[in-house]
């Protein structure tokens, strides 16, 4: 190395700083343009909106012309970026409106410049793209891409598996539960949470009779996400399903059906099933969600609380001691306390 | 002059290995930064594409996304305490407790809080504390109805790492949030931490940090940043820059190849259950955000159970830095004794097969590179003055060479800065750029030095045993307005 490969360097160091500056400046100059041009397609957007839903009579709004003002501020196909942002404003207003106005503006996104471009997107390489097209589909309610949109639920990118089974909830309402034993790939409890939602949003009177076909799935993603709806709806009648799940092999499947379960009080007899199936819970943490449950959804049940006060685990025995000692039976406490530690005193309260 | 090398027996190899060293050392940083670049690009651009299918919006109204308890410790923070609690319980989340503890402080922190919050003593009886901390005095709860959500702990004095412990300890929820009591968190920002939980499949998530950012000379209305300014002052300033490289360019890389090793004190999510499992943080060692970090990722590998550590980009945590030299030496000091325990105390990863690419990789990283740095930096000034004495060096290619390596700083910072602006609007104004693009080019002569000698600082106080705690942090405080 000598002094003019280092000059060089320098040379080649400088070009790449220069280089930034340049972007600097370029992205600087381009973000006020862009924000300026975005403002000014929000405006011309809110003004057509509320003219389309509420059209004057005597001076009605027509297609051709919403497509010229949209055409004035750059609504143009070749400028992808405009359109994308139209389409993101449409799914924002169609999501804060109701009743005839939400299906006008359906209407009216089949109609003007983003025309196609979701399903378009549909058939590009690129997830994102993909994942995109189907989100705007679903959320625009463009149900009549359904089949084309079907094929993807068990896509290998999770974006657009995910994008294709929360259409098929919002296509299909509860009837899309009948495929949730056919699905493949496994759910994310974010995946779970937005179907729930998503249900809840479009269909929320239940049709019980996809609820119980879906019983059948094996699937671990499919029992929770069922344990899920039920909780959601406050499904009263279909707790049993939850309950079966308590004692379940698999750690989720039991953390689900007991954090589920704390939404429901269950009459006497159930409860008492669910003590039994509290010894065969294989997790110390999950018992004690589950004896938090117990008592503070039923009566003081001694025999109960005393088999678990004289049991293994120590952060057990110390919960069942709170309880019966803020329940009136101190004395089991310190009858317990003393065979532990004869020669000690007890120093509570 | 150059002649004068041949002066002593050995002398020409001398000069020549510590070149050789110290270019190699330099070359392999370059490397490691360049890589670092790219690989922060891809993770910044997934993360934005992916963040697009994860609305927050989407499950906000949702019952089933887990709870969180947001931890934070106070000693002696009296004067701003009232404020600080109300910003953290201004935060946006349906299922979301805080937990204050005061770590015995001598002011009079704790009676405040008892009187603006209308604070009522509790029965601890049957509380377990899995986590050995120094001794709890009362728990409190608000009777007040918009403040349920607040427990105020009061204990003796244990430290930070200790304080914290005594909140996981009473927290009852699935996700724990560690923060400063003066940090100023985002609204929306547990909506955002809880989204790697929520979404991830194969891998547990272990632990899930967010960016940082400077807020000093900022206005603060009601608890919510309302207005962020840069910072008037040159150290506070340059942190500006070093935050956005670090945690732009360097979390962010990591983050993509799940090599991240810490997560920040000031603002970091993790599962109780880990944290209880590991046996929380440890209250011997001044830099208890890496060494829990380190810490949970070995016993993962341990366990074999396959585990992420996750980096959010966004800034979701706005805190104040030290504002003036002597504050800023001091915190350089205490991080470098941290890293000196964290890595003295982890000495068995290096090159452990065990522990997977952390053995083999990332601790070899943290340990050259991080740790070493400095000690590779003082070591060249020393080399540099005894090479100048002896009259070895070649004045003109020395002065070259350190423009050459001034300059690849430069463009790094102004990457880091770049890729800032692109992907978020905090800092738009042509003239905040500029000053932000011109503390990054000054750093080298007057902040550089400074953060070297804090860290050398550290390790001599390792090196001869000499005790140092935490050290008083001095605050000016955020400009609240009240309007």
């Amino acid at each position: 190395m000598n002094e003019a490969t280092v000059l060089f360097f320098i040379i080649i160091i400088f070009s790449i700083l220069v280089i930034y500056w340049v972007s600097i400046t370029v992205s600087i100059i381009y973000r006020r343009r862009r924000t300026a041009s975005l403002t000014q397609i929000e405006l011309t957007f809110a003004d057509i909106v509320s003219r389309y839903l509420y059209n004057d009579p005597k001076n009605p709004l027509t297609l051709p012309e919403i497509t010229q003002t949209l055409r004035d501020v750059g609504i143009k196909e070749q400028n992808k970026n405009n359109i994308q942002y139209l389409i993101r404003l449409m799914i924002r207003t169609q999501r804060t409106i109701l009743g005839s106005n939400f299906y006008k503006l359906q209407k009216l996104y089949a109609q003007i410049p983003p025309h196609g471009v979701s399903i378009k997107k549909i058939s590009s390489w690129s997830w994102y793209r993909k994942a995109r097209g189907i989100r705007e589909i679903y959320e625009m309610n463009q149900s009549q891409y359904f089949d084309e949109i079907f094929k993807y639920r068990n896509d290998k990118n999770i974006y657009v598996r995910r994008e294709a089974q929360i259409a098929l909830v919002v296509f299909l309402g509860w009837e899309s539960l009948r495929f949730l034993p056919y699905l493949k790939r496994n759910m994310t409890l974010w995946q779970q949470i937005k179907i729930v939602e998503k249900l809840y949003d479009h269909y929320p009177k239940p049709e019980l009779k996809w609820l119980h076909r879906a019983y059948k799935t094996e699937k671990l993603f499919g029992k929770k996400l069922l344990m899920r709806i039920i909780r959601k709806y406050e499904l009263h009648a279909e707790t049993d399903f939850i309950i079966n799940n308590l004692n379940h092999p698999d750690y989720e499947v039991r953390e689900t059906a007991i954090y589920c379960i704390q939404t429901f009080a269950v009459s006497t007899p159930t409860m008492d099933y669910i003590k039994r199936l509290y010894d065969e819970i294989p997790n110390a943490t999950q018992q004690g969600q589950l004896l938090n449950y117990i008592y503070e959804n039923s009566d003081i049940d001694l025999d109960f609380y005393l088999k678990q006060l004289y049991g293994t685990n120590d952060d057990l025995k110390l919960s069942v001691a709170e309880i019966l000692w803020n329940n009136g039976y101190k004395e089991k406490v310190q009858e317990f306390y003393y065979q532990q530690y004869p020669n000690a005193v007890l120093n509570v309260g | 002059m150059w002649d004068s090398a041949e002066g002593f027996f050995g002398s020409y190899y001398i000069y020549w290995i510590s070149v050789y060293l110290f270019i190699g050392y330099g070359a392999s940083l370059l490397t490691l930064y360049l890589s670092g670049i790219f690989l922060a690009r891809r993770s910044i651009k997934r993360t934005k594409q992916r963040s697009i299918f994860l609305r927050a919006e989407d499950v906000v109204s949702a019952t089933d996304i887990p709870s969180v308890t947001v931890v934070a410790p106070a000693y002696n923070e009296g004067l701003t305490i009232i404020e600080n609690v109300k910003s953290l319980l201004s935060i946006q989340y349906p299922y979301y407790e805080l937990i204050l503890v005061n770590d015995g402080s001598k002011d009079d922190s704790l009676q405040r809080l008892i009187d603006e919050f209308d604070l009522k003593r509790q029965d601890a009886t049957f509380i377990t504390q899995p986590i050995p901390t120094a001794s709890v005095k009362h728990i409190y709860k608000s009777r007040k109805k918009k403040y349920t959500h607040l427990t105020v702990i009061d204990k003796n004095n244990g430290g930070k790492a200790d304080a914290i412990n005594a909140g996981v300890n009473f927290a009852n929820t699935e996700l724990v949030i560690f923060t400063d009591v003066d940090c100023i968190i985002e609204q929306d920002a547990i909506l955002k931490m809880v989204r790697p939980y929520l979404e991830e499949d194969d891998k547990e998530i272990i632990g899930c940090g967010g960016g940082i950012g400077i807020a000093n000379d900022s206005v603060i209305k009601n608890g919510i940043l309302t207005e962020l300014k840069l910072p008037s002052r040159l150290v506070p300033m340059n942190q500006v820059v070093e935050y956005i490289r670090a945690f732009l360019l360097g979390r962010m890389a990591w983050s993509e190849v799940n090599g991240l090793m810490l997560i920040s004190g000031a603002f970091g999510m993790y599962p109780r259950k880990r944290v209880i499992e590991v046996g929380g943080f440890n209250p011997k060692t001044v830099g208890e955000d890496l060494e829990l970090c380190i810490r949970l990722r070995k016993h993962m590998e341990e366990q074999k159970i396959p585990y992420k550590v996750v980096y959010l980009p966004e800034t979701l945590c706005w805190t104040e830095a030290p504002s003036d030299y002597n504050i800023l030496i001091r915190q350089r000091d205490r991080w470098a004794r941290g890293l000196w325990e964290t890595i003295s105390l982890h000495r068995d990863l290096l090159f452990n097969r065990k522990y997977g690419k952390m053995g083999m990789l990332y601790y070899p990283y943290w340990l050259l590179f991080e740790f070493g740095a400095p000690i590779v930096e003082f070591l060249g000034v020393i080399c540099l003055i005894a090479f100048g004495i002896f009259g070895w060096i070649n004045w003109p290619f020395a002065i070259l060479l350190s423009f050459a390596a001034y300059l690849v700083g430069c463009v790094f910072s102004t990457i880091a800065i770049f890729m800032y602006i692109k992907s978020f609007d905090h800092y738009t104004k042509p003239k905040q750029i500029i000053e932000l693009l011109l503390a990054a080019y000054l750093e080298p002569f007057y902040y550089h030095p400074l953060l070297l000698y804090g860290q050398m600082l550290g390790y001599y106080k390792k090196i001869f045993d000499i005790t140092s705690g935490w050290g008083t942090m001095t605050r000016k405080g955020f400009k609240v307005s009240k309007s």
